[in-house]
């Protein structure tokens, strides 16, 4: 299962696919301090993306994916990347 | 053969008929465009097909046929005969050259040569040899640029660290824009998948909504969100990755000092952001025209405002006077970055350049605007799906593989039979005796159903045997100077694929026939008071157990005078039959073996196969042929042909205590006569039936096998009908019928003419069946 | 296991893409026109990724496609067209239809895989 929601903390697993945005949207509009476990998530669909741009939930694990965790996590830890924040070194 | 070559063939073929049809049809019907689409879509799958093998020649031709046929689709061209008999010159050639392909596995030497010949009669129509490969371009366009504003969705502190880096080390980075537009998902675009698959990524930021919508409002299927991103991938990288979105994505390479001006407040104007729609290289497109214009204008304004123009600033403004440049057709040379020599460019090809009518909206700002498309498109979750009949293709080894599998099971039933009798007699066991039977009779109903269904798997429509026809007629009547009309009717009639196969040559021969001395010129047609158009009908119909197909003219007619003439002449009939026979027997002289003669053989008619061999094939199928011709209005010859060869009906008979099978169609009765009875006339037994004489044969003797009948037995006696002609065959004994499938003679026996076939019996006995016209003709020859 | 629908009425273009396919381990449905494909979907076929040609007798791909994304579980699977060289205004009329993106005929082992992981999230 990509998606495991619970009380007050969804796993996202493996390949999220668009099938998951809408229950993954819902659980986060319904669940008042949302939290987030990202460990084993190796992609996130864009839609899955604006969900928790959106919804701001807590981000309480972070992925072991390359990409995810380096390119994507900054995104969600930031107010949309227009916030100054840790710069990284340079390319 | 390798199997996908083979399976191409196989395509070909049909594909091959279809273009024909339809290239035909068209001539007729030029305004057609389903007909239009219809050979259009066979060409273009054959070209896509063949692309696949290494034909480099055959690629090429089909391409040209194609285009021919694209702009006759789209109405640039109308089909004339001219262009009509190209294309079938071509798809003639490639014919030969699959007939080659299937033989060698490659094409034959000459293709080259004779491709190129036909693709510039192709390409005559379309304006000379237009082998315009539609190079696809670069549909993003890249330039090393002033630094646009969206930069301002990454962080400052990144930037600012990039910057000074880039500096340092004299390099460059791509920095794109990707706006995805709102419906994206539903075309199952993943934006983030697509830009986690750009190589050396260096950062990517997200370009949030104007404004996010509240949780409640929230349509988590619509795609608010873009994302600029920065790499070192090359634009060749990026081109590839966002080939199908290349209208959402804008790319500019960078360095330090663009980046720095961008930290200190210097933003893009206009040109730059106009210089990204796509161009494409076709000087016709009014909307790149437009574009063009735009761009030169905006450089234009940009070159007269600002005085202090150079570097990086001055190379983006030739970049994009360049590219506009290259999108109206001309090349410019600018090398040298001077103000006042661009400034001259521009105002020479604004000068050539008609005025657009209306500036068009920078392309970005169009995407974002479409939700109720959207919504269209992604709601909409009801089951689509209509159904149609479906067909199978099967291999026809399948189905002769399951043709023999039933007559397997035909054998094997057939062997409960005598393993009833034995049962029987050999053990004494009735009541086991009687179940046996009882289950044979289950299975028998299982078996003919069983050999029903395959059977009607094996039926093919008429059509199949006609469809060479309108080739056939067209060329020939052309090569003629006839005008024939050809009508076929009832190509929906099924018969036995063996039959329909078989049907091909005598159909061929006889349409021949019809056009090469039935029909007359039109002039002789005019002033025989007949329509200058002949007409040839074609036809099928299903009648009971047979199909009757039929070939009728409104040509010349047969003269039975002079036909009853030219047979006397031949010594094929005597004085007294040159006096007695009448006109229709008249006719059918045309079917006696050594009627068509030399001086009759045309270069249409095919050479020394004369009317006997058609009469010869089609009883060879178990079918008859007939003709009727009225002098002056026309031929009919009438082709009946049984339904399905698959299933013969055998009588089994011995003789020698050898069984051997007659058809069970020549069977008129079985009799037992005392051998007394048995008379002799002209040196010939005979048996007298109800008072007719009826010739008898010794079918061992016929056969040569050495048989003597016991003097005190009655005689058993087959008696046949062949062509109307009662004989008696004399057999050791009867047997029963049975259903056989037939196998034609194989090895040795093939050229055993006096049988047909050979048939595995329950008992695994291998039955002989008989060609009863032959064993007469042995039989009167021994005699 | 990905399972990749193959629509065209060439039936040597199908054995040659279900071959490169099954190759590389991915399952295959083929269909000979839009409407036998159509049939499927509606029967439950849940195919990962449609490939389509352009030009088919009966329903040519682009009205396919529209339908297809109508079919029950198909409105964000990834769908692409085949076309040729010469086709390109038949590519943005298939993208409006909903078609993802397009391949290029004759299709080569390699363009076939890489844009199946390009438009296939984890294929």
């Amino acid at each position: 299962m990509p998606l495991e929601l619970h009380e007050a903390t969804a796993t996202l697993t493996d390949v999220v696919t668009v099938d998951e945005v809408e229950p993954l949207a819902a659980w986060l509009r319904a669940t008042e301090k949302p939290k987030v476990n990202l460990r084993r998530c190796n992609h996130l669909h864009t839609g899955a993306l604006q969900a928790l741009l959106l919804f701001r939930p807590k981000i309480s694990s972070a992925p072991a994916n390359a990409f995810l965790a380096e390119q994507v996590l900054p995104l969600l830890a930031g107010g949309n990347g227009t916030a100054s924040r840790q710069g990284s070194e340079p390319p | 053969m390798n199997p996908l070559l083979a399976q191409f063939l196989a395509e070909a073929a049909d594909l091959l008929t279809s273009v024909d049809e339809g290239l035909l049809q068209l001539e007729r019907d030029p305004g057609d465009p389903e007909l239009v689409n219809e050979v259009f879509r066979a060409a273009h799958t054959f070209k896509g097909s063949s692309g696949l093998f290494d034909f480099p020649e055959l690629t090429r031709l089909t391409h040209a046929a194609e285009d021919l046929l694209d702009a006759v689709r789209g109405g640039k061209l109308d089909l004339d005969s001219g262009m009509t008999d190209d294309l079938l010159a071509a798809f003639d050639l490639i014919r030969g050259w699959l007939a080659h392909v299937t033989q060698h596995e490659r094409l034959p030497a000459s293709a080259g040569a004779d491709a190129a010949i036909l693709i510039t009669k192709l390409r005559g129509p379309l304006g000379g040899d237009a082998t315009t490969p539609v190079v696809e371009k670069a549909p993003i366009v890249h330039v090393i640029a002033p630094p646009p504003e969206w930069l301002s969705h990454f962080e400052q502190e990144w930037l600012d660290a990039t910057a000074t880096w880039l500096t340092t080390t004299s390099s460059t980075l791509r920095f794109a824009r990707y706006l995805p537009d709102e419906g994206c998902f539903f075309r199952a675009e993943d934006p983030l998948h697509l830009i986690s698959q750009v190589p050396a990524l260096a950062r990517i930021a997200v370009v949030p909504p104007d404004e996010w919508p509240s949780p409640d409002d929230y349509d988590e299927y619509a795609c608010l969100i873009g994302f600029v991103l920065a790499t070192r991938a090359g634009h060749g990288e990026l081109d590839h990755l966002f080939r199908y979105v290349p209208d959402q994505v804008e790319v500019v390479e960078l360095d330090g000092d663009a980046l720095r001006r961008f930290l200190n407040g210097e933003v893009a104007p206009e040109p730059v952001e106009a210089a990204d729609a796509p161009v494409v290289d076709d000087p016709q497109d009014p909307a790149v025209v437009e574009d063009a214009y735009a761009i030169l204008a905006a450089a234009q304004t940009s070159l007269r405002d600002q005085q202090e123009v150079g570097g990086v600033r001055l190379a983006s403004i030739a970049h994009s006077i360049a590219s506009a440049a290259a999108a109206l057709g001309d090349i410019s040379e600018l090398s040298d970055l001077n103000a006042e020599q661009l400034t001259e460019t521009v105002n020479r090809l604004l000068g050539s350049t008609p005025a657009p009518p209306a500036a068009p909206p920078p392309p970005a700002l169009i995407e974002r605007s479409a939700p109720e498309e959207r919504i269209d498109r992604g709601r909409a979750d009801d089951p689509g799906g209509q159904v149609g009949t479906k067909i199978l293709k099967v291999d026809q080894e399948k189905v002769d593989h399951l043709m023999e599998l039933v007559g397997e099971l035909n054998v094997a039933k057939n062997g409960l039979t005598f393993l009833a009798d034995s049962a029987e007699e050999e053990f004494g066991s009735r009541v086991l005796s009687r179940r046996i039977k009882d289950q044979y009779s289950g299975l028998h109903r299982i078996a003919e159903e069983l050999q029903a269904a395959v059977m009607d798997v094996r039926m093919l429509p008429l059509s199949v045997a006609f469809s060479r026809f309108p080739r056939l007629v067209r060329d020939l009547s052309r090569r003629l100077g006839k005008n024939i009309e050809l009508v076929m009717e009832g190509e929906d009639t099924m018969a036995d694929k063996d039959v329909i196969e078989a049907l091909a040559d005598p159909l061929v021969h006889l349409v021949r026939n019809s056009l090469d001395h039935g029909i007359e010129l039109p002039d002789e047609r005019t002033a025989a008071g007949k329509p200058p158009q002949a007409r040839i009908t074609l036809s099928a119909v299903a009648d009971g157990d047979a199909v009757v197909v039929e070939i009728a003219d409104d040509g010349r007619g047969i003269d039975p005078v002079k036909v009853k003439r030219k047979a006397y002449e031949k010594g094929l009939i005597s004085e007294e039959e040159l006096e007695s026979m009448g006109d229709q027997e008249a006719v059918e002289l045309v079917f006696r073996a050594g009627f068509s003669t030399a001086d009759q053989v045309s270069d249409l008619s095919g050479r020394g196969v004369g009317m006997d061999a058609v009469r010869a094939s089609v009883e060879k199928l178990g079918g008859t042929v007939t003709m009727k011709s009225e002098l002056g209005t026309g031929s009919v010859t009438r082709l009946r042909l049984p339904l399905s060869m698959a299933v013969t009906q055998v009588m089994v008979v011995s003789v020698a205590g050898q069984r051997f099978g007659i058809p069970v169609d020549l069977v008129v009765e079985t009799v037992r006569v005392p051998g007394g009875e048995i008379g002799r006339v002209l040196h010939q037994d005979v048996v007298v039936l109800r008072g007719e004489v009826v010739p008898v044969i010794d079918l061992a003797a016929a056969l040569r096998m050495p048989w003597t009948p016991d003097e005190n037995d009655d005689r058993r006696i087959l008696i046949v009908s062949l062509h109307g002609q009662r004989v008696g065959l004399l057999v050791e004994q009867f047997h029963r019928e049975v259903d056989v499938i037939l196998k034609p003679m194989e090895g040795l026996l093939a050229y055993a003419d006096e049988f047909s076939g050979t048939a595995l019996l329950g008992d695994g006995l291998v039955l002989l069946v008989l060609n009863m016209k032959e064993v007469l003709g042995l039989a009167a020859r021994a005699a | 296991m990905t399972t990749v629908m193959l629509v065209d009425d060439s039936a040597t273009m199908l054995m040659s893409l279900k071959s490169i396919l099954t190759k590389a381990g991915y399952s295959v449905e083929t269909a000979g026109h839009g409407k036998e494909a159509l049939e499927k979907l509606a029967k439950g076929v849940k195919p990962n990724l449609i490939i389509s040609d352009v030009n088919m007798p009966q329903m040519d791909g682009i009205t396919f496609v529209r339908e297809a994304r109508k079919a029950p579980g198909m409105r964000f699977t990834p769908m692409l067209m085949l076309t040729t060289e010469s086709e390109q205004t038949k590519r943005n009329e298939a993208k409006s239809a909903g078609a993802t993106g397009w391949l290029v005929k004759p299709v080569a082992p390699d363009q076939l895989l890489g844009v199946i992981k390009q438009v296939v999230p984890g294929a």
